[in-house]
């Protein structure tokens, strides 16, 4: 059932690209568009196919840099929320600081990440965790004090200590937010990579994208951005499968 | 008769004052409260559950401060449409009080899965909250506070938000509880008739607030009662005279 659901969202999603692909195949021909400015999409797939290997490597190092950084990101996220949530004065503390953290333009911090952690994998890990932090924290910490207030009373006359509270009541009650949260941040953490490659390093989808960007070499360029996009298709239809898996009690699981 | 909850001069607030000068004693019999909406029904039991301090006065149960009760796991509530835990099937919700603050002794004998079928819920005994009516809920509701056989046992409209026939349903079923183990019961409802039927004495709470006790009603309907008492011209009697208390 899942796993056919997860299937069906990945169709939906391929034919979408498809017909988008066939639009720009025949505007492409119809206009005879130089390929500097729009490449056909037969001529980036041919690209694609001639250079897979080079993109799946390069696929692979970014979507590492993201997924390290989105669960740092995350795992800072949780940790603090449950201290927010635990007590107001240190959530009046830490909130600002996250606002702060969240204002702070990534590509301002992005070259100074790659002055104070080189050139290699550790500032991409970095960005993407920033980049994934905000979301989560916000998502986790409103799910945490969004138990039924009924039920609280009801644990409470019940003898039930804080930390019962939290195991039984207040987590499960947050778990619908973390999916929300998580579903935001994954293509953020993506994102995060790229940008941390593209300020400097000589791996990733995002050196890729910024080589071909300054070589005019544009069917890469498309077909770098799409296996990102695939990335991102499925690591979403993972979290969405994984959410429907997770909450098969809850409204949303439900309806769908 | 043991006094189990003993409220004296107590009084109670948020931002303003909301009850003022109660003095109710229960013991184990039932005590419907009853009262018009915003009257402090549901402040006085917060106040008797330990989840609101008094801001003057004490409150007592079973001998000791509510927070003590609490802790010693003596206290069961039923909420008004209590929405249960909807990641746990109907078992896993009656289990629940069984598995936080496992220092407490319980008196439960009866397990979670007897506590069901009594609720007539063994057919939707792994079903989750979703897939059930209200009424059957409520029901859950009612198993999951019985489970650690509480000798206080609170009720907030358990079922004002049921429709009738569901709600004449619950009041059989709550009178054949009564009927069974004797408990110290406050039930909150602003419905007279059903206070009338479920209750051994009748407590009117309101006025101008802060709210006070405005009268009390001892009903002396014999029991087993069923529903065919409201039919009889005392019970209109009984009725008439709570609802003279609340004009």
């Amino acid at each position: 059932m899942t796993a056919r659901r997860t299937l069906v969202d990945l169709a939906v999603a391929l034919v979408a690209i498809a017909g988008i692909a066939v639009i720009l195949e025949v505007w492409a021909r119809a206009f005879r568009v130089p390929s500097y400015l729009l490449p056909a999409p037969s001529a980036v797939v041919a690209r694609m196919a001639t250079d897979a290997g080079l993109l799946a490597r390069e696929g692979g190092i970014t979507l590492g840099e993201a997924a390290a950084g989105f669960v740092l990101g995350t795992g800072v996220a949780l940790g603090l929320a449950t201290v927010m949530a635990w007590s107001r004065p240190l959530e009046r503390t830490l909130f600002p600081l996250a606002i702060l953290v969240k204002l702070t333009p990534i590509v301002a911090l992005a070259p100074l990440f790659t002055l104070w952690f080189g050139f290699g994998t550790a500032p991409k890990v970095a960005i993407a965790a920033l980049i994934t932090f905000f979301p989560m924290l916000v998502n986790s910490f409103v799910g945490l004090r969004s138990a039924d207030l009924q039920e609280v009373a009801f644990l409470q006359t019940l003898g039930a200590s804080g930390g019962e509270i939290f195991r039984h009541l207040r987590v499960p009650s947050a778990l619908p937010y973390l999916f929300s949260g998580a579903r935001i941040s994954l293509n953020l953490a993506l994102i995060g990579a790229v940008i941390g490659e593209w300020t400097g390093a000589d791996r990733g989808l995002g050196r890729v994208i910024f080589v071909a960007n300054a070589n005019l070499d544009l069917t890469i360029l498309f077909g770098a951005v799409l296996v990102l996009a695939a990335i991102g298709i499925a690591a979403n239809a993972l979290v969405g499968a994984a959410e429907r898996r997770v909450l098969h009690w809850h409204p949303i699981a439900i309806a769908t | 008769m043991s006094v189990a909850i003993a409220l004296h001069r107590v009084s109670a607030g948020y931002k303003s004052p909301v009850l003022d000068d109660i003095n109710l004693e229960v013991g184990n019999e039932v005590v419907a409260v009853v009262g018009r909406s915003g009257s402090g029904k549901t402040t006085l039991l917060r106040l008797i559950a330990g989840l609101l301090e008094p801001t003057a006065g004490t409150v007592d149960l079973l001998g000791v401060a509510p927070a003590v009760a609490r802790r010693r796991k003596r206290i069961g509530f039923v909420a008004q449409d209590a929405r249960l835990h909807p990641w746990r099937t109907v078992r896993e919700n009656v289990t629940l009080p069984l598995e936080v603050n496992r220092t407490a002794r319980t008196n439960g004998h009866i397990g979670p899965d007897e506590w069901v079928a009594r609720m007539g819920l063994s057919d939707a005994i792994d079903a989750y909250p979703h897939q059930l009516s209200g009424g059957m809920r409520q029901r859950v509701a009612l198993a999951r506070s019985l489970v650690i056989d509480p000798e206080v046992l609170l009720m907030d409209e358990p079922l004002a938000s049921l429709d009738e026939l569901t709600r004449e349903d619950l009041r059989d079923e709550l009178l054949r509880l009564w009927e069974g183990r004797a408990r110290s019961v406050i039930y909150v409802t602003h419905d007279i008739e059903e206070a009338v039927l479920l209750a051994d004495r009748v407590v009117v709470i309101g006025g101008t607030r802060p709210g006070r006790v405005r009268g009390e009603v001892r009903i002396t309907l014999a029991r087993p009662r069923t529903k065919a008492l409201r039919r009889e011209p005392r019970f209109h009697d009984l009725v008439e005279e709570v609802r003279g208390h609340l004009q």
